[in-house]
């Protein structure tokens, strides 16, 4: 019910209503891409907990883990930047929120001090390596204490839950029709969405 | 005397009530059917049920300010902001919980029938006389040969799959063709019957038209599509509910008058006559009170709300309750002990092998405990429910790039879980009761509930963990793991009792035909009649006990008994 009011309302409103929601809360960053446009638009009903800034990193940070490759479309050709704001906005208990936040701020750092650089304008085997590197320390790190695992959940769920995900990196199928309980595994097959 | 507006009044519009409607209104009764909730109209009102994830605005992730407004029904199987507009919102009903119990409602025309588990067993003979002979409890009135020809009339109906296994714990039904076994479930199947003599995985037995026969596409429904999708409303009528199937084919009858926004306060008795004359009902919006009168009134109001309606349908001559003159209406409240799971992977199995489509339903893992006589150190038997499942990704090393996603699109490894559907024993202890002073937005008493686990659920529990174990590792699985979740009682949906049916009107409020002993004209056939739990689901039973009680009482009124 509520997403269909969300899209009727959208396109009853049109830019107008884009334009207000870019103008109070700061986010649309991933916005404007024509493919993708329908799923950039998904918006938390309150204002994000990540600035603009904090949203492209970690839109930044959801590609490099989930990159576009031969086979399917990347976090970020999946819109995962306005995603991640919604869920984090709206599915998330304050204290996880602010430990991102937090995590975001000093991982910038960390790459500034390391590379002498912000994270996005590293060539990818260098972004690739901070987060096998983060990721690392976040597992050594004592259970819910870590920022990374909490950003690599919602940016995972960003993507495998888009129409990209679902439906070029996995296979989505709405209404299969019937049920088939066992049959060979086609070379390369992807997972059901 | 006034004549009665309506010959008959169903209260509850759920899985039963839809039943009993459908039945009087075949037998030609003008019958009034009373919803509490809202109207839903099949199809017209399933908002969310073509909706792909990527569609919702969550992505079926559970927003926080709607767990945290809803913090009791939000835990239900099934809840998410797909479904939460087929379940209550905390804060607009109430209860008084004495001890621990998740009461999980779904007002609206149609009730939980749109969100049910749509899990189909007969229950076998022995689970009808088991708590008396094996000192648990009483018998009911009726056994297994008295329901069978009910079950058939409604498995008919419905649409039932299932596979004929021909087991003595869980009798075969009128059946359509079963799901499939996937691959790690066919392999759990030839496990346990090479290692095992008692232990028989079977295809589930759920309520999904897999192969519709000419009675359902007279219903309006079609095949099931495999979706899975099953809790939003089915636009293809592929399970059962009330919506989709019972209730329009009575409203074809021109005998149905539904009213949805429609309290019950209570049944209200007639001193002379020696009957209920009918409901006094208050308008859910305007709070108007309106009495409408009947020759006879089916209670199908769920579980707990017909023991509440009952107890405050209070009169001189029953000052405790309608039909209460023994104390115990309210009380020997039970219900299915789901507190245990258990998991483990069937690791470098089955890797060129797949599936297709979304399976609704699960394997049934039929009781082998206690079963026609008693063996172990709890009473009472378990049903568990399992399946064989493929997790997504291949598992890796490294957790970052291309490789990684382009596996974590991949299957992954083959993987196989159980859960307990158990046996609880009916106390007198457990009980509701109306509380004494605080009463909800309609001025009707808050009810209290008092309903707790005992040491035989702790031992059954016990017992359970350690053969699911045993069988998944005969299964061949590796990380074994059980567990128990210690969820409080009602969660599993499943609550039953307090109007209990027996012969004796000493020690039962209902008689073999779901008739209150002490007010014959009111007939109690949700899970409120239930005397004991038995370990399959309820839901099949109460439509039997529904139809047969209908046709009962459509035979006494000719009598003129009624």
């Amino acid at each position: 019910m509520t997403a269909m009011n969300r899209r009727e309302a959208l396109k009853a409103g049109g830019a107008l209503v884009g334009a207000a929601v870019f103008a109070s809360t700061g986010v649309l960053a991933a916005c404007g891409r024509g493919e993708h446009a329908r799923e950039d638009e998904t918006r938390p009903a309150s204002p994000g907990v990540l600035s603009r800034e904090d949203q492209a990193l970690m839109e930044e940070i959801a590609d490099t883990l989930l990159p576009d490759t031969p086979s399917s479309p990347g976090a970020k050709a999946a819109g995962a930047g306005a995603a991640i704001q919604l869920l984090l906005t709206d599915c998330y208990e304050p204290a996880a929120q602010q430990r991102v936040v937090r995590g975001l701020g000093g991982f910038r750092e960390t790459c500034r001090a390391r590379k002498g650089a912000a994270f996005a304008s590293l060539p990818r085997p260098e972004r690739e390596q901070l987060l096998r590197d983060v990721d690392g320390e976040a597992r050594k790190a004592p259970a819910d204490t870590h920022w990374f695992p909490l950003a690599r959940e919602v940016a995972e769920r960003a993507y495998w839950s888009s129409q990209t995900g679902m439906t070029k990196a996995l296979r989505y199928v709405q209404t299969p029709g019937h049920f088939t309980g066992c049959m060979p595994l086609a070379k390369g097959q992807p997972a059901w969405g | 005397m006034q004549a009665p507006e309506y010959d008959a009044i169903v209260i509850g519009s759920g899985i039963s009530g839809g039943w009993a409607a459908k039945e009087l209104c075949e037998k030609g009764l003008k019958t009034l059917v009373l919803e509490r909730g809202r109207s839903v109209t099949h199809i017209k009102d399933y908002p969310t049920a073509n909706l792909a994830p990527w569609e919702l605005p969550h992505r079926v992730a559970m927003p926080r300010k709607l767990a945290n407004e809803n913090p009791l029904i939000s835990k239900a199987a099934g809840y998410g902001e797909d479904t939460a507009h087929f379940f209550v919102k905390d804060a607009d009903h109430p209860y008084v919980q004495e001890k621990p119990f998740d009461w999980i409602r779904g007002y609206q025309v149609g009730g939980k029938s749109l969100i049910w588990g749509r899990t189909c067993q007969r229950w076998s003979k022995y689970e009808f006389t088991a708590p008396e002979r094996q000192g648990y409890g009483m018998s009911w009135p009726i056994g297994y040969d008295d329901v069978a020809p009910w079950y058939s009339h409604v498995e008919q109906f419905v649409g039932v799959c299932g596979n004929a296994d021909h087991l003595e714990a869980m009798p075969d039904g009128e059946f359509l063709p079963p799901f499939d076994f996937n691959c790690a479930e066919r392999h759990l199947h030839d496990s346990l019957e090479a290692h095992y003599h008692d232990r028989h995985v079977v295809q589930g037995r759920w309520a999904h038209l897999t192969k519709p026969n000419p009675i359902h596409l007279q219903q309006g429904r079609g095949t099931c599509q495999a979706r899975n999708l099953c809790m939003r409303g089915c636009p293809y009528g592929g399970y059962f509910a009330s919506n989709s199937s019972t209730l329009p084919w009575a409203a074809k009858t021109g005998n149905l008058t539904i009213r949805p926004d429609s309290v019950v306060h209570s049944i209200v008795y007639d001193d002379a006559t020696g009957r209920a004359a009918g409901v006094r009902v208050i308008d859910a919006h305007t709070h108007a009170v309106t009495e409408y009168r009947a020759r006879v009134v089916f209670v199908n109001a769920s579980a707990l709300n017909t023991n509440l309606i009952l107890l405050n349908s209070t009169s001189p001559r029953f000052p405790h309750g309608l039909g209460n003159d023994n104390g115990i209406l309210g009380r020997y409240v039970c219900h299915h002990n789901y507190r245990t799971g258990a998991s483990g992977r069937l690791e470098g199995m089955f890797e060129d092998q797949y599936f297709y489509g979304r399976n609704p339903s699960e394997c049934i893992l039929v009781n082998f405990r206690n079963v026609g006589k008693q063996t172990m150190d709890f009473v009472g038997g378990y049903t568990t429910f399992t399946g064989g499942y493929r997790e997504r990704g291949i598992p890796t090393d490294d957790h970052v790039g291309g490789a990684y996603k382009d596996a974590q699109s991949k299957p992954g490894p083959w993987g196989l879980y159980m859960y307990m559907q158990g046996e609880t024993i009916p106390k007198y202890a457990n009980h509701v009761r109306l509380h004494d002073t605080n009463k909800d937005q309609w001025g009707i008493p808050l009810l209290v509930t008092s309903v707790g686990y005992d040491d035989n659920d702790e031992r059954m529990i016990r017992d359970w963990r350690t053969q699911a174990e045993e069988m998944l590792t005969v299964a061949g699985c590796t990380n074994v793991a059980s567990h128990d979740n210690h969820q409080a009682p009602g969660l599993d949906i499943h609550e039953m009792g307090g109007c209990r049916m027996g012969r004796d009107p000493k020690t039962s409020m209902l008689n073999e035909w779901n008739q209150l002993h002490a007010c014959k004209n009111v007939f109690v056939t949700d899970g409120a009649c239930m005397t004991s739990t038995g370990n399959q689901s309820p839901s099949i039973l109460y439509m039997a006990l529904t139809a047969r009680a209908v046709d009962r009482a459509v035979e006494e009124m000719k009598r003129r008994n009624l």
